[in-house]
């Protein structure tokens, strides 16, 4: 175990030693590799802000039921009878959820800076509603159910809730799979530049190769310090990149500040939380290390 | 102990480095392998290394066929050689003392141990207060001292030196022989090639190549 540990050690020494011959090539290509990385963290980031939102909101059918704001608490009580008969008769498996106007005033002034606004105008002025949400239901079935509504007593205004929030919900998905395919495009030219660095590196080393191998040194003694190079490359390029994003959001947050203000909503962009991070730094290590190894078996197999 | 059973070494068509060599060496034996360039010397100590394989027949190093180990095999073959071939310079970007510390650090030997060794080995071929000189401030004949004290800080069980004394001066020369002679004399296998012969009286067998092939082979009377 000692042994072990005192040839990872000399590994990590040696690594060192090689870089700092020449930093400005190791930095160079730390940044090239943070370029590539910083992409799909990017796309990761924003996918990563956006899902709460998506995911906040319900993906099923959902139908809102707006009475008339003169309507008396008691008809609209009453109303979820014939409401629930009809959704019965229609076959639709719903759930039906009364919302008074004093609750939708204060989800409002919780959520939103429209409660403010509201406080001006004296009083409540939202209806009593029922919000209705409908399960295995198709689009077509959902338009037809929000005709029907339309025909109760004291109903002002019948409203299908959930097309926007599937768009949505698609469009992430999306973003998901584009950002799958980018990553793993990035991850090749990853592995292709920490490849060639390493290549470099033992074309250079050559020498001092030949020398450990007549003195006794086993190929893994001799390929430990170039692994360790490609993986602090990878784990270097990692950190810059999560830096370089973290750095980027603070501009990029003024400028969505000012156009979440014209919806009247406050949305802003943070940086990957520590897990996430932790797991991209793991990735990106284990690409320069993947680069490294192939690498260095391969220029040291020609070599014999 | 080092065993040549009908070795021959061919480089390509017709192109042989060793013609249907056969010879036996015992423990505490120097040898020296004598003939003009191109006689086969360096490859005959290559094979010993494991560094050449033979084109037929076998090499055996205690009684271990060298041309049958595997390529992971080889480096535990080695440690227990003490090599001084024209490829293995010192690596320039170290101290002296890191040079000769090196076949210590690749077999995990403690930091420690590996100087106190390695400072050892110096002192053996008086180089003790060179150790924290870089290599390209000694002279040629240092150098070779230092290349020594490298090969024999593991305590091998043989030495193998490729033309040990090549562009030395005379001094420089004696001094490395006697070194060599030293290590000898405390029971070491010591095989030394070498275009030069005037050394030749110094070993306790001569064996002389030429075209890859033993043409004569004899003890020496002065060393014996």
């Amino acid at each position: 175990m000692r042994v072990w540990f005192r040839q990872h050690l000399f590994a990590l020494k040696s690594a060192w030693s090689h870089l700092s011959v020449s930093p400005g090539n190791f930095l160079f290509n730390v940044l090239v590799v943070a370029i590539a990385l910083a992409l799909p963290i990017a796309g990761l980031t924003l996918i990563e802000n956006v899902r709460p939102i998506s995911s906040q909101l319900s993906i099923e059918p959902e139908i809102s039921v707006f009475l008339q704001p003169a309507t008396a608490r008691a008809d609209a009580t009453a109303l979820s009878v014939p409401l629930k008969k009809m959704l019965k008769d229609a076959n639709v498996s719903a759930r039906v959820n009364f919302v008074t106007k004093d609750k939708a005033l204060a989800a409002i002034e919780e959520t939103s800076s429209l409660a403010e606004v509201l406080s001006t105008l004296g009083g409540n002025p939202l209806p009593d509603a029922y919000v209705i949400s409908l399960s295995n239901t198709d689009a077509a079935r959902v338009d037809s159910v929000a005709q029907q509504l339309k025909t109760l007593p004291n109903v002002d205004v019948v409203q299908v809730d959930s097309a926007w929030v599937k768009r949505l919900a698609a469009l992430v998905q999306v973003l998901q799979l584009s950002l799958l395919f980018l990553a793993v495009t990035l991850a090749v030219v990853v592995i292709v530049v920490v490849f060639n660095a390493t290549r470099l590196q033992v074309i250079s080393h050559q020498a001092e190769i030949t020398v450990a191998k007549m003195l006794g040194a086993t190929n893994s003694f001799i390929h430990r310090p170039y692994y360790y190079t490609g993986a602090m490359l990878g784990l270097l390029a990692g950190s810059t990149a999560l830096g370089m994003i973290a750095l980027s959001l603070q501009p990029l947050n003024q400028a969505i500040a000012e156009f979440a203000k014209l919806y009247a909503s406050e949305f802003h962009l943070i940086p990957l939380g520590l897990l996430p991070s932790a797991a991209l730094l793991a990735i990106s290590t284990i690409l320069g290390l993947c680069g490294a190894f192939l690498s260095v078996r391969r220029q040291l197999a020609r070599a014999n | 102990m080092i065993e040549f059973h009908n070795v021959s070494k061919e480089y390509s068509r017709d192109v042989y480095a060793l013609r249907d060599v056969s010879l036996s060496i015992a423990p505490g034996e120097l040898i020296f392998l004598a003939g003009p360039s191109g006689a086969g010397k360096s490859t005959l100590l290559k094979m010993i290394a494991g560094v050449e394989r033979p084109s037929s027949g076998t090499v055996s190093v205690n009684g271990q066929d060298i041309g049958k180990l595997k390529a992971g095999s080889l480096p535990y073959l080695r440690r227990k050689l003490g090599l001084i071939l024209q490829e293995q310079k010192l690596l320039l970007d170290r101290s002296v003392l890191a040079n000769v510390m090196l076949p210590l650090v690749v077999t995990g030997a403690s930091g420690a141990e590996a100087e106190n060794r390695a400072r050892t080995a110096l002192e053996k071929v008086s180089l003790a207060d060179k150790a924290h000189a870089l290599p390209q401030a000694l002279s040629g004949g240092e150098q070779q001292r230092v290349a020594i004290a490298r090969a024999i800080v593991n305590r091998p069980q043989i030495i193998l030196a490729d033309e040990p004394t090549a562009f030395l001066d005379r001094d420089n020369a004696n001094k490395v022989l006697s070194a060599l002679k030293a290590f000898q004399s405390a029971g070491v296998t010591c095989i030394i090639s070498s275009h030069d012969e005037q050394f030749l009286d110094k070993a306790s067998r001569v064996i002389y190549l030429s075209n890859g092939v033993i043409t004569d082979s004899w003890h020496s009377a002065i060393a014996a």
